[in-house]
């Protein structure tokens, strides 16, 4: 409801504006899959380390056409961090600024529509650093493939455990997890698990 | 940009470079089970390397169980060829999910100009996939190598024929005019053969005049071969025959000669030399030599495609042959028609292609006096074992005198064995069944086997215990119809050729055939109407593709004999395999499965 009325005010100010395309409805068959890699876990807090995206086209997944940003190190990084993403210091000294990589990453999404794992998790962090830039959310739909996973796992299991991690589901689906702690790797097995949901329900175990 | 493996040929062509612009290059693809990937006729636009999954290459002009022609998994790579071609001229299905990473045909050719040797890998893979489809298609099933599709026509000689009033000075000139070996002359029930050799003996040993007939000089017992029969067949006939010469007779007319030498020059191996040693050994050391080489002969023959069925057939020939010359030089002449020296096991049954340990037994004339039999019969193992027969773990030899008898003594054995109908008894009974005469009065054995198969034959209850075991390993297929345990990989004797060969045996008893091989008791059931012809076929072909690979393993352990691959010979690892013979493999074993089936069937083996 809120993200409704937000979407809804930050069209009409963008209407004139460059990004203005970006809140047309998406008429075409692709969908773009992200996944981020943060400093930390508290979105309010947590900073961008790298941002991978990979488009979506019926049956492939296009990974000869995917987008991979290490940004620039950011502030809080510190080794704890580091370790959590699997990056060395060295990984991130060339790095892009933020500016930069998120208007790469608005050209290659455009208005289609997003799949991520825990997504809202991480449009909530992107979210804050573009309002503060460019001030609007991204407004494309959204599919969460673990809101997905839970959901067609919830029809053949009445009694439902905790949250599943990303590894266990991907190893549930068959799917092997490609260059597992990258962002791009994490980005394309996110792909493949919303190939495999959709087309059909889980294997019964 | 992902991770894909590119550590395998034909990738380890391309320098990095070319290994990062595939990588950059590449897109995944997810197919659901029983999807089709590339239509027949559909122009090729990827090349499919498949991270995980199983593909199937299917002929869609085949009928049923054939139109299977290949069979890819993980890190195999197909859809090269169609894009090389233009179309797909196989339909690739997706067996179970598979997730495929797809090299664009633009990249793809791009890449193959700039590296050579990685196009060349995808030519080379298109010639050799030819072949083995032109084999797998070869009219009636029949899988040779080119050169061992050569029939008897093909090689043979027009007959020189003299009337049969010519005189020997006559045939002398026509053999010279010609530069022949030998002619054929015209006799009373057909005709008979003259060699050089045969003129001379005559003109200078036994003193005839060059005016005296030849037909008195003729041999009239002739080694007769069809037109259409294989080259190969005729090399085993005179390897057995101890023949140069065989005649090719078409409705009962000699159409042409085959000469040993020409034959040679079609088979440019060693096997006749190998035989030819043999024959002519003429003492034990001779003879050891002569035994060394086989292995080498059975390498060369699998090196040039020869069906298996045909070299068993000639390793055994060879096989008889040393035994049989060993028995000749130790044993007394005056025994020789009074005592029968039998192999029994996979020897007895012609399909033991490198020599394993020897199984053999002597059957003695009743009332035959023959004192110091014990001491001779240890000495012929001996000189088995010299001559690079391994001694038989079970003792089953006839240095044990277990294994040596009278006729009478023989045939109580076999009453006991019956009656007791224990494991230890029908393992006897199995091994005797197989027993095949080398040496001596092959009449004693066919007494002692006759009597066999009169007690058993008609013993349901004898026939279904002697059954069992043909079930006690299972057969390494899930339920699904995928391999199990590829890592560990499969035995293949206890998996596939036990069942076969005992099963085989199991209905050859209870049909009384007397042959001993395998396949020839699968051609003799057929003919009994006990199977049906297609299904003997299979098994033949199943048995025959276990046996070639177990014989693959078993040379690749005489390569390096230090022991470095010390696993068991019988462990096949399904991935050293091809895809294509994964393929056959599979297949070979659901037919296995099905024959454990008919045979539980047939000899009630459910309860047990």
């Amino acid at each position: 409801m809120l993200r409704a009325l937000r979407r809804a005010a930050d069209r009409r100010r963008q209407a004139h504006g460059d990004y203005a395309w970006l809140f047309y409805p998406y008429t075409g068959d692709e969908l773009v899959a992200i996944d981020c890699q943060t400093t930390g876990q508290d979105p309010r807090s947590a900073e961008l380390v790298s941002i991978a995206a990979v488009r979506l086209r019926g049956d492939r997944v296009l990974t000869s056409d995917s987008l991979d940003l290490r940004l620039r190190r950011p502030a809080s990084l510190d080794s704890e961090a580091l370790r959590l993403c699997g990056l060395r210091r060295v990984d991130l000294v060339d790095g892009e600024s933020l500016d930069q990589a998120l208007v790469r990453l608005l050209d290659f999404v455009g208005n289609r529509p997003l799949v991520g794992w825990h997504l809202d998790h991480a449009l909530a962090i992107l979210n804050r650093e573009l309002r503060g830039r460019l001030g609007f959310d991204l407004p494309n739909a959204r599919i969460d493939v673990a809101q997905e996973y839970l959901r067609q796992r919830r029809r053949s299991h009445l009694e439902l455990g905790r949250q599943p991690r990303f590894e266990q589901v991907a190893e549930g689906l068959g799917l092997p997890v490609m260059g597992p702690h990258t962002a791009l790797g994490n980005a394309v097995t996110t792909a493949l698990m919303h190939l495999r949901l959709s087309r059909g329900a889980l294997p019964v175990p | 940009m992902v991770d894909v493996d590119l550590s395998q040929p034909p990738f380890t062509f391309l320098d990095d470079e070319g290994r990062e612009r595939i990588r950059r290059g590449i897109d995944l693809a997810y197919f659901d089970r029983d999807e089709i990937i590339l239509e027949t006729g559909q122009p090729g636009e990827y090349v499919f390397l498949i991270h995980k999954g199983e593909v199937a290459e299917l002929d869609t002009t085949q009928p049923g169980a054939r139109e299977h022609i290949g069979h890819y998994t993980q890190g195999d790579l197909f859809g090269a060829i169609s894009i090389l071609n233009g179309t797909s001229r196989y339909r690739f299905r997706a067996e179970q999910e598979t997730l495929c990473y797809l090299l664009p045909k633009a990249l793809f050719l791009q890449l193959c100009d700039a590296y050579p040797p990685f196009a060349e890998f995808f030519r080379q893979r298109l010639a050799h996939k030819t072949r083995l489809l032109t084999e797998q298609r070869a009219e009636g099933g029949v899988t040779m190598a080119g050169f061992m599709l050569a029939r008897v026509n093909e090689c043979m000689r027009s007959p020189l024929c003299v009337a049969e009033d010519s005189t020997i000075a006559e045939a002398v000139t026509t053999l010279h005019d010609s530069h022949a070996d030998s002619l054929l002359v015209e006799g009373p029930q057909g005709p008979g053969m003259v060699t050089k050799t045969d003129l001379l003996n005559a003109l200078v040993l036994d003193g005839q005049p060059q005016s005296s007939p030849v037909q008195a000089v003729a041999r009239f017992e002739l080694v007769t071969a069809r037109p259409d029969q294989y080259l190969f067949e005729v090399l085993v006939m005179m390897t057995r025959a101890k023949v140069e010469r065989v005649v090719v007779m078409e409705h009962g007319v000699p159409v042409g000669v085959v000469e040993l030498t020409d034959v040679l020059s079609f088979f440019s191996s060693r096997s006749y030399v190998v035989s030819l040693e043999v024959e002519q050994a003429d003492s034990l050391e001779a003879l050891a030599a002569a035994s060394r080489r086989t292995p080498e002969l059975v390498r060369a023959l699998m090196a040039q495609g020869v069906k298996l069925r045909f070299a068993m057939g000639l390793l055994a020939a060879l096989n008889g042959r040393i035994i049989n010359k060993a028995w000749g030089f130790l044993i007394d002449a005056r025994y020789h028609h009074d005592s029968c020296l039998m192999v029994m096991g996979s020897e007895g049954r012609g399909e033991q292609i490198l020599k394993t340990d020897q199984d053999n037994g002597l059957i003695l004339a009743d009332g035959l006096a023959w004192p110091d039999c014990a001491e001779q019969m240890q000495r012929l193992t001996d000189t088995l074992i010299e001559l690079g027969y391994p001694p038989c773990p079970g003792n089953i030899m006839v240095s044990n005198p277990e294994w040596v008898g009278t006729e009478s003594q023989w045939r109580s054995r076999i009453t006991r064995w019956v009656e007791r109908r224990d494991g230890d008894s029908l393992m006897k009974l199995a091994i005797m069944l197989d027993a095949h005469a080398v040496a001596g009065n092959p009449a004693l054995l066919e007494g002692v086997r006759r009597s066999l198969f009169e007690q058993c034959a008609g013993d349901e209850l004898l026939l279904s215990y002697f059954a069992r075991p043909v079930l006690h390993f299972s057969t390494p297929l899930t339920l699904f119809g995928s391999l199990k345990k590829p890592q560990h990989g499969i035995d293949i004797k206890k998996g596939g050729i036990f069942p076969i060969v005992h099963g085989v045996r199991v209905m050859a008893l209870e049909r009384q055939v007397m042959v001993t091989s395998t396949l020839d008791r699968l051609d003799a059931l057929v003919e009994d109407g006990r199977l049906e012809a297609r299904f003997a076929e299979d098994l033949g072909e199943a048995l025959a593709l276990f046996t070639e690979l177990r014989l693959r393993q078993q040379l690749e352990r005489l390569d390096d004999e230090d022991g470095r691959r010390d696993g068991e010979p019988d462990r096949v690892v399904v991935q050293e395999l091809s895809s294509l013979e994964r393929d056959l493999l599979r297949e070979a074993l659901h037919i296995v499965k099905e024959f454990k089936q008919r045979l539980s069937h047939r000899f009630h083996l459910e309860y047990s």
